[in-house]
C-alpha cells in the first residue's frame, strides 16, 4: 500500500511537472477528419509520430489535438484493416486535414483461400468447428468420416460408410496424418456393412478437407484429399475413461517440461448391441475392434516440433452368409514420425516418414473352405521446405517417395506386387496485385519409368474479408489398385483427373455461404477388356455445391446470451458417367446419386447441446433398376452431467425407414443390419479438471 | 524477457491512466480505456523493436474488450491485439510465458463474448496456454490470475460450487 501511496506522490510531480513546462512551451492544435473515402473512419488513432500528442476520431470521422511540438512533424493514423497514412509536414499546416485511409491489401501469409476446401480446428481464425463440433455433427457417433458426409460434395454411400466425393470413388480420397499418407485409413468390416474412420477427431487440432483442386503437395488422390493434423504437445497430465454399449476405452497424456506421451486403448464389440437389439444379419462372432495408440511430441523450442504417432487395430467379425460362415480378421498398424524446423529467414524444413501394414486373412471369403489372405504395406518419406519471400510470395518445394507392396493369396490365385513412385512438388503463392492471389503449383510423379507432370493452379479475388472468389484447375493422378496393377503385370499407367472448379464464398460473423460449380474430366481409368486390364477407361463428373451455416445467439431478456443455434445447409448435384472397371459401357456410377441434401441444427443451451439432421440422398442407378431415395432423421444429445463427466446419445434413422442402399448381382435389396442405431457413452476425465474434454490426447 | 526498463515506464503511464480514470469512476469508461490503448500504439509507434511496448497494447486491448465485450469497437481492438500477438511472436527475443499469457487471454475474451458457442471451442486453449505460460515462468503472476479467474467463470457455467 505504501509503495502505490509512493507512486502516487511521484506521478502527481511528474504530472504536475510535465503540465508546468507544457504551460511555457508553444502549442499548436492539428484537426481534421478521417475516412476511407466513402464514410469516415470513427475511432482512427492519430498522432505526432514519436510522441503521444493524438486523439481518436469520434463518429464522424473528426479528429483534434494540442501538441506542443514545432516545426516539421510526422503525422500517422493507423485504423485496424487499413494501411497507415503518414504526412511529413510543418506543423502549422496541419489543421483541418483530410485524411483518406486506403483498405489494407491481405498479406500471403493472412490469406486463406477457401476454394474446394473444408477447414475444421484453428487454421481460419475464430470462424472455424473444432473436433467437438465435428462430432456432434448429425449421425456420426464419434466418427470424423461420418460427421465429413455432412459436408456438401459428398455422397451418400451407406451399404460401406465410406467417403465418396464429387462423383469419384472411395479410394480416389486419401488421408494424410502431419503431411504422412495413411493406406487404409478405414476399420474393415464384412460386405454391406459401414466401416469407421480409423482416428480419433480429438487426436487433430486441424482437419482440411479439400474436395478437389489442391495443391502440389498431396499426390495419389484422384478426387479429394483429407490431410489432418495432430494436436501440440498437452501442458498438463489427463486421464480418462469412456465405455458405451459398443466400446470401451481408458487413455491419458503425461506431459512433460517441453514433450508429452499419450496412450490409448478402445474395446469395441457389437456382442452386448446384438443382444439388446435386432438386426438382420447372421453374425457367428460379433465384430470386436481392438486398438492401440500410442503419441510422443516434443517441442525442442518454439520453432523445432518433433511429432510421432503409432496405432494398432485387431478386427475379427463372423458372419453365416450364403451358406458358409465367413470369419474376417484384419491387422491395421499405422506409424509416422514428422520433424518441422524454422531454419531462419522464413524458411521451415519438415520431414517425415511413415509406415502402414494391413494384414488381411479372411476364411470362406467367397466359397466354403477358401482362405484369402492379403498383406499390403506401403512406405512414405517426404521431405519439404517453405519459405516467406515476402508480404507478396512465399514459396515451397519437396520431394516424397512411395514404397509399396503387395502380397495376395487367394487359391488358385495369387500375387506379389512391389512397385516405388517418386514425386516431387513446387508451389508458389504470389499476391498479383492486392486482392488478387495465384497459387501455381507443379507436381511431378515417375512410376516405372513414366514421368507424368501435373500442373495446378487457383486465381483467387479477395475483394475484403467476407467474400472469395476462386477459380480452380488442376490435373491429378493415381495408380490403380494393387489388384488391376497385379492383374495387368504392372502395365496400367496412372490415371488421371482434370478439375475445374468456380468458388464463391462469402463470410460474415454467423453466415456462411459457399457456391461451388465443378467439372472432372477422368483419362486413363482401369477398363477390363477381352479379359485384359487395359488403361482404356474414361469419365466425367459435373455437379455443384451449396452450403450454408447460419448461426442465432439466443439471449435472454437483459441481453445475456442463454444459447447458440446452429443451422447447416448442404447441398449436392452430381451428374457423371464413366467407363472403367468391367462396365461394357458408359453409365452412371453405381455409387452416385444425382441429389444429396443434409439439413442440421445444432442448440447450445446450457448444460445440453442437442443435434439434429436430415440425410436425403435420390436414387442410385443399377443394371437391375434404380434404388428408392435414401432418407434418414437423426438426433442426439450431449449433456455436461459435471464438469468432469459428460454423457451422448444418439438416434440414428428415427422413423425406422428401410433404405434399400443397393442392389446385388442377383437384384437382391441390399440394406442396413438394422434399420435404427442408437448410441448412448459416458465420458469421463479422472485426472484433468476440464469439462468438455472428452480427449486423452 | 520482455524489456524491464520499458515494463516500468508501460507500468507508471498505466498507473497515471488508471488513477486518473479512478478519479471519476470506479470502473474505466469504455472512450477512457480506448484512449488508453490508443496512446500505448502511440507509444508503439515511437519502440517498433521493442517488445514491451506491444506486451502492453496488446494487454490493454484484450482488458477492453473482456470489460466491453460488444462494444462496437470491440472486434477492431481483437484484431489489433490478435495482430500484435503475432508481431510479437515473430521477434527474436519475445517471451514465451508471456506470449501464452495473451494468447490465452485472447482466447478467453472470445468465451466471455459468446460462452454458448466459443466456452466449449475455446477452453482448452485458454488452459492450454495458461498452464504452458506458467509451465515456462511459474512466477507469472497475470497468468496466474488469469487462471484463476477462467476457473471461476468455468465452475460458474458448469454450475459447479466454488471451491473455497
Amino acid at each position: 500500500m505504501s509503495y502505490f501511496c509512493g507512486m502516487k506522490h511521484r506521478i502527481a510531480h511528474i504530472i504536475l511537472m510535465l503540465m508546468a513546462v507544457c504551460q511555457v512551451t508553444a502549442q499548436s492544435i492539428i484537426s481534421g477528419t478521417v475516412s476511407d473515402g466513402k464514410e469516415p473512419l470513427a475511432g482512427a488513432n492519430v498522432f505526432v509520430l514519436g510522441t503521444i500528442d493524438g486523439s481518436l476520431t469520434d463518429s464522424l470521422g473528426r479528429f483534434s489535438f494540442i501538441t506542443s511540438q514545432t516545426g516539421e512533424v510526422t503525422l500517422k493514423a493507423t485504423f485496424i484493416g487499413y494501411d497507415d497514412f503518414m504526412l511529413t509536414a510543418d506543423i502549422c499546416q496541419l489543421s483541418n486535414l483530410s485524411v483518406l485511409m486506403k483498405e489494407q491489401a491481405a498479406s500471403i501469409e493472412e490469406v486463406v483461400v477457401t476454394a474446394s476446401t473444408f477447414s475444421f480446428g484453428k487454421s481460419d481464425n475464430f470462424k472455424t468447428m473444432n473436433a467437438l463440433d465435428v462430432v456432434m455433427a448429425g449421425n456420426s457417433c464419434g466418427d470424423i468420416v461420418a460427421a465429413l458426409q455432412t459436408l456438401p460434395g459428398t455422397q451418400m454411400v451407406g451399404e460401406n460408410g465410406k467417403l465418396y466425393v464429387r462423383g469419384g470413388e472411395s479410394e480416389e480420397c486419401q488421408t494424410f496424418v502431419n503431411g504422412m499418407h495413411v493406406l487404409v485409413p478405414y476399420s474393415t468390416n464384412t460386405e454391406n456393412s459401414a466401416v469407421r474412420g480409423r482416428f480419433s477427431p480429438f487426436l487433430f487440432k486441424g482437419i482440411n478437407f479439400s474436395l478437389g483442386g489442391y495443391s502440389g503437395e498431396y499426390g495419389q488422390a484422384l478426387s479429394s484429399v483429407l490431410p489432418m493434423e495432430t494436436t501440440d504437445a498437452a501442458t498438463s497430465d489427463k486421464y480418462g475413461v469412456s465405455a458405451s454399449l459398443v466400446d470401451w476405452n481408458i487413455g491419458g497424456t503425461k506431459a512433460f517440461s517441453n514433450s508429452s506421451l499419450s496412450f490409448n486403448a478402445a474395446l469395441t464389440s457389437m456382442g452386448l448391441y446384438d443382444r439388446l437389439f435386432t438386426q438382420h444379419r447372421d453374425f457367428t462372432r460379433p465384430y470386436r475392434k481392438l486398438s492401440g495408440e500410442a503419441q510422443y511430441k516434443k517441442e525442442f523450442n518454439a520453432s523445432s516440433v518433433l511429432k510421432s504417432y503409432v496405432g494398432y487395430d485387431l478386427t475379427s467379425v463372423g458372419l453365416h452368409t450364403d451358406g458358409r460362415n465367413l470369419s474376417l480378421k484384419e491387422h491395421n498398424i499405422y506409424a509416422n514420425v514428422t520433424h518441422r524446423a524454422t531454419i531462419g529467414h522464413g524458411c521451415t524444413f519438415f520431414t517425415g516418414i511413415a509406415n502402414s501394414s494391413v494384414f488381411n486373412d479372411i476364411d470362406n471369403a467367397q466359397t466354403a473352405g477358401d482362405h484369402y489372405r492379403n498383406f499390403r504395406n506401403e512406405v512414405h518419406l517426404k521431405a519439404e521446405v517453405r519459405k516467406v519471400c515476402s508480404d507478396v510470395l512465399k514459396l515451397s518445394m519437396g520431394i516424397e517417395d512411395y514404397i509399396r507392396n503387395s502380397r495376395l493369396r487367394f487359391a488358385p490365385y495369387r500375387y506379389d506386387l512391389d512397385y516405388n513412385l517418386l514425386a516431387a512438388h513446387a508451389d508458389a503463392q504470389w499476391r498479383v496485385v492486392p486482392r488478387v492471389f495465384l497459387n501455381m503449383s507443379a507436381r511431378a510423379e515417375m512410376m516405372k519409368t513414366d514421368w507424368l507432370l501435373m500442373p495446378r493452379a487457383t486465381l483467387s479475388y479477395i475483394p475484403n474479408k467476407h467474400l472469395q472468389w476462386s477459380l480452380v484447375a488442376g490435373r491429378y493422378s493415381q495408380t490403380a489398385a494393387d489388384d488391376e496393377l497385379a492383374q495387368s503385370q504392372n502395365s496400367l499407367t496412372q490415371a488421371t483427373a482434370d478439375h475445374a472448379v468456380l468458388s464463391m464464398q462469402y463470410q460474415s460473423k454467423a453466415t456462411l455461404l459457399r457456391i461451388e460449380p465443378y467439372w472432372k474430366k477422368y483419362h486413363h481409368l482401369p477398363l477390363m477388356e477381352n479379359g485384359i486390364w487395359q488403361s482404356h477407361g474414361y469419365g466425367i463428373s459435373r455437379g455443384i455445391d451449396v452450403f450454408l451455416d447460419l448461426s442465432f445467439p439466443i439471449k435472454r431478456g437483459n441481453g445475456v446470451s442463454k444459447g447458440a443455434l446452429t443451422t447447416t445447409l448442404s447441398y449436392s448435384f452430381n451428374d457423371s458417367k464413366r467407363l472403367y472397371l468391367d462396365y461394357a459401357e458408359e453409365r452412371t456410377p453405381d455409387y452416385a446419386s444425382r441429389h444429396n441434401l443434409r439439413l442440421t441444427a445444432k442448440y447450445a443451451v446450457g448444460k445440453f447441446v442437442f443435434g439434429l439432421a436430415e440425410s436425403y440422398a435420390s436414387g442410385r442407378c443399377f443394371p437391375v433398376g434404380k434404388t428408392p431415395h435414401y432418407n434418414s432423421v437423426d438426433m442426439n444429445l450431449t449433456y455436461l452431467l459435471s464438469p468432469k463427466v459428460i454423457v451422448y446419445t444418439s438416434l440414428n434413422n428415427i422413423m425406422g425407414r428401410t433404405n434399400i442402399f443397393r442392389y446385388d448381382a442377383n437384384g437382391s435389396p441390399i440394406t442396413a443390419s438394422r434399420d435404427r442405431f442408437f448410441y448412448i457413452g459416458i465420458f469421463v476425465s479422472l485426472k484433468n479438471n476440464k469439462a468438455y474434454d472428452i480427449s486423452n490426447f | 524477457m520482455t524489456s524491464q526498463t520499458f515494463k516500468q515506464l508501460a507500468a507508471i503511464i498505466v498507473f497515471v491512466l488508471i488513477s486518473v480514470i479512478n478519479i471519476h469512476a470506479q470502473q474505466p469508461s469504455a472512450d477512457d480505456m480506448l484512449n488508453q490503448v490508443a496512446r500505448l500504439k502511440r507509444i508503439e509507434a515511437m519502440q517498433p523493436d521493442s517488445i514491451g511496448p506491444k506486451y502492453q497494447l496488446a494487454l490493454q486491448s484484450l482488458n477492453f474488450a473482456v470489460i466491453y465485450p460488444h462494444a462496437p469497437q470491440t472486434e477492431n481492438v481483437m484484431a489489433q491485439a490478435e495482430q500484435t500477438i503475432a508481431q510479437m511472436s515473430k521477434m527474436k527475443h519475445a517471451d514465451q510465458s508471456d506470449l501464452c499469457t495473451l494468447t490465452g487471454f485472447l482466447y478467453m475474451v472470445r468465451i466471455v463474448q459468446n460462452p454458448a458457442q466459443n466456452g466449449q471451442r475455446y477452453y482448452i486453449d485458454v488452459m492450454q496456454n495458461f498452464e504452458k505460460a506458467l509451465k515456462l515462468n511459474p512466477n507469472n503472476t497475470l497468468a496466474q490470475q488469469l487462471q484463476q479467474k477462467f476457473f471461476e467463470g468455468m465452475r460458474q457455467q458448469t454450475g459447479e460450487r466454488s471451491e473455497q
